[in-house]
């Protein structure tokens, strides 16, 4: 009786580590499948490159919270060719109106955003945002530029939301460059 | 008691995991509030809940006003995986009417391509699809988008929408059910046009499937620009369908454009509708349905506060003019010059946080009969959209 309780417990333990197991793996295995290879994509065409690797560019974790934009293990991430660096790539998720979208932005090697794209978008208002003419207002972009919704970044009539959303969120990551620069991480 | 200990250890280790979940939603996700939290994408799926609504005071020069809970509507979504999701619109009408307003099955094959299936808006000129009161301007929608547009136009359909980036064009094409001809022994006639037909996707009568489609190009610096396309035939009932004038042809077209820059805004449309075999209806039907409809309106808005605030104050003017008589002597009756209308709508939206708004404008009315006295009236109201 007592062994087979035992056991129970122990199967019930083993079951709980291996979930909690599984999921710390799913949440550090970098980025998704679809994304990576969006991403990928995005980066042979802008960089006009085929072979380059992705090293994902980690701080510590007490300052990357402080920072407005998310910079965890699967944020940023260095573009090279063996030991050349061509530019960064940050990915990230922005809210629409009801759900999230997933966003890139490259920049080159001195941070000066190259290119910005709309990964997934899964709603059907706001989807504007993902215009490629709405984007390049984002180009030649830096750490010197605060972005502000209708006044340096167009607005989209009925797309409001979708495009405060993504510009803070493109504001927000050029102004944790600015502070990992000033902090001398990057 | 060996069950006992295994429901608390059951028990205790789910919690453990719930707490895993949400602690790890908390560091990752900073910026979402608590409905977001449940939806939020990375488990792919999830409940979506949202409102809009407005309550509006209408104060006619003269009379006594009227004040009103105008529509209430909640918001239920469900994504059932990346790819298919259900949406759905609940709507009290002046408290007491109940409406499902759209209700549809949505299908994402790719990026460029949904199918969708259910109770739809039919995408004609800017109102009818963004409804939400703090996307206009103004306590009440405008008159265009009521009585040449008769918002908020919905019936059930199936069809197929998506954007193309490279183009910033959007499209949508669908299949919907029409108009009744006779709808609950109400006529199309003279003053609203078809509004009276509207089927709501309530027990709706079909007989021929209408077509209707839009594309919107957003491609020009703050300039959105759309044209819709609306064409088919009003429904009948089975034992009336083959007599003379039982329904009339309907083609409506529409064009609209909106645009922003900085504190400047502006809106137009454009909308016009040719009716067939509108004769024989009104013979049969005893009404005064005119051959054509045709509206327009251009409003120019500016906001009084630096941009730097969240908070917005617009002040606007709209100018509209609309006639549900604009063509009569097809349909057989004698045009009345009172349907030619035009308003004059002035006055202030204060968006005190996005989403919130509170409105409040004067407007006049006239028409095109002879020595008609033109009437002025009193708005103020606020609406929400979350």
């Amino acid at each position: 009786m007592d062994l087979d309780f035992g056991f129970n417990l122990l199967n019930m333990i083993v079951k709980y580590i291996f979930v909690l197991f599984i999921s710390a793996i799913v949440m550090a295995f970098g980025l998704p499948k679809n994304i990576l290879k969006k991403v990928n994509k995005e980066i042979e065409n802008t960089f006009n490159v085929e072979q380059f690797q992705l090293n994902s560019k980690i701080f510590p974790s007490n300052i990357a919270d402080a920072l407005p934009a998310k910079f965890g293990s699967d944020n940023l991430f260095e573009i090279k060719i063996s030991d050349t660096l061509l530019g960064y790539a940050y990915v990230s998720k922005a809210q629409s109106k009801t759900d999230y979208f997933d966003y890139l932005i490259l920049f080159d090697k001195d941070f000066i955003i190259v290119k910005s794209k709309v990964l997934i978008y899964r709603e059907d208002y706001g989807g504007e945002i993902g215009s490629k003419r709405w984007l390049k207002q984002f180009i030649g972009k830096s750490q010197n530029n605060i972005l502000n919704y209708r006044d340096n970044i167009a607005a989209i009539s009925g797309a409001t939301i979708s495009v405060r959303s993504m510009t803070n969120a493109v504001n927000d990551v050029l102004q944790s460059i600015k502070i990992l620069h000033q902090k001398n991480l990057l | 008691m060996k069950n006992a200990i295994l429901s608390v250890a059951i028990l205790v280790s789910s919690l453990g995991f719930s707490q895993t979940i949400s602690q790890d939603t908390t560091a990752t996700n900073l910026q979402q509030n608590a409905v977001n939290t449940i939806l939020s994408s990375k488990y792919k799926r999830g409940v979506t809940i949202g409102g809009y609504g407005q309550v509006d005071y209408n104060q006619p020069e003269g009379k006594n006003g009227e004040l009103d809970v105008h529509r209430f509507i909640m918001f239920l979504g469900y994504k059932f995986s990346e790819r298919v999701q259900f949406v759905t619109e609940i709507e009290y009408e002046h408290v007491k009417e109940l409406f499902v307003e759209q209700a549809f099955l949505s299908y994402s094959l790719n990026d460029n391509l949904n199918i969708r299936g259910g109770l739809m808006l039919v995408p004609m000129g800017i109102v009818n699809e963004f409804h939400e009161p703090t996307t206009f301007n103004g306590v009440e929608r405008p008159s265009v988008d009521k009585s040449i547009v008769p918002s908020t136009w919905r019936e059930i359909g199936i069809g197929v929408t998506g954007r193309f980036n490279e183009a910033s064009l959007r499209y949508q094409a669908y299949i919907f059910n029409g108009f009744a001809s006779v709808n609950d022994g109400k006529f199309l006639g003279g003053s609203n046009g078809l509004r009276n037909g509207r089927q709501k996707g309530a027990e709706s009568t079909i007989n021929t499937p209408n077509f209707s489609g839009k594309l919107d190009y957003y491609g020009i610096s703050g300039l959105r620009l759309g044209f819709s396309g609306y064409f088919g035939r009003t429904q009948v009932e089975d034992d009336v369908q083959d007599i003379d004038g039982a329904d009339v042809g309907i083609s409506m077209l529409g064009l609209d454009a909106r645009y922003v820059n900085h504190r400047f805004s502006a809106r137009g449309q454009y909308i016009q509708a040719v009716l067939s075999e509108t004769k024989a209806y009104n013979t049969l039907n005893g009404s005064d349905l005119g051959s054509e409809l045709k509206g327009w309106y251009a409003e120019v808005a500016y906001n009084l506060l630096p941009l730097s605030k969240e908070q917005k104050l617009d002040a606007f003017i709209r100018y509209e003019k609309y006639d549900t008589h604009a063509a009569t002597k097809e349909a057989g009756i004698t045009r009345n010059l009172a349907f030619n209308r035009n308003e004059w709508t002035t006055g202030l939206s204060y968006h005190v946080a996005p989403g919130a708004v509170v409105k409040a404008d004067y407007q006049i009315l006239d028409n095109a009969v002879e020595n008609n006295k033109s009437k002025g009236q009193f708005n103020f109201g606020f609406g929400f959209w979350f």
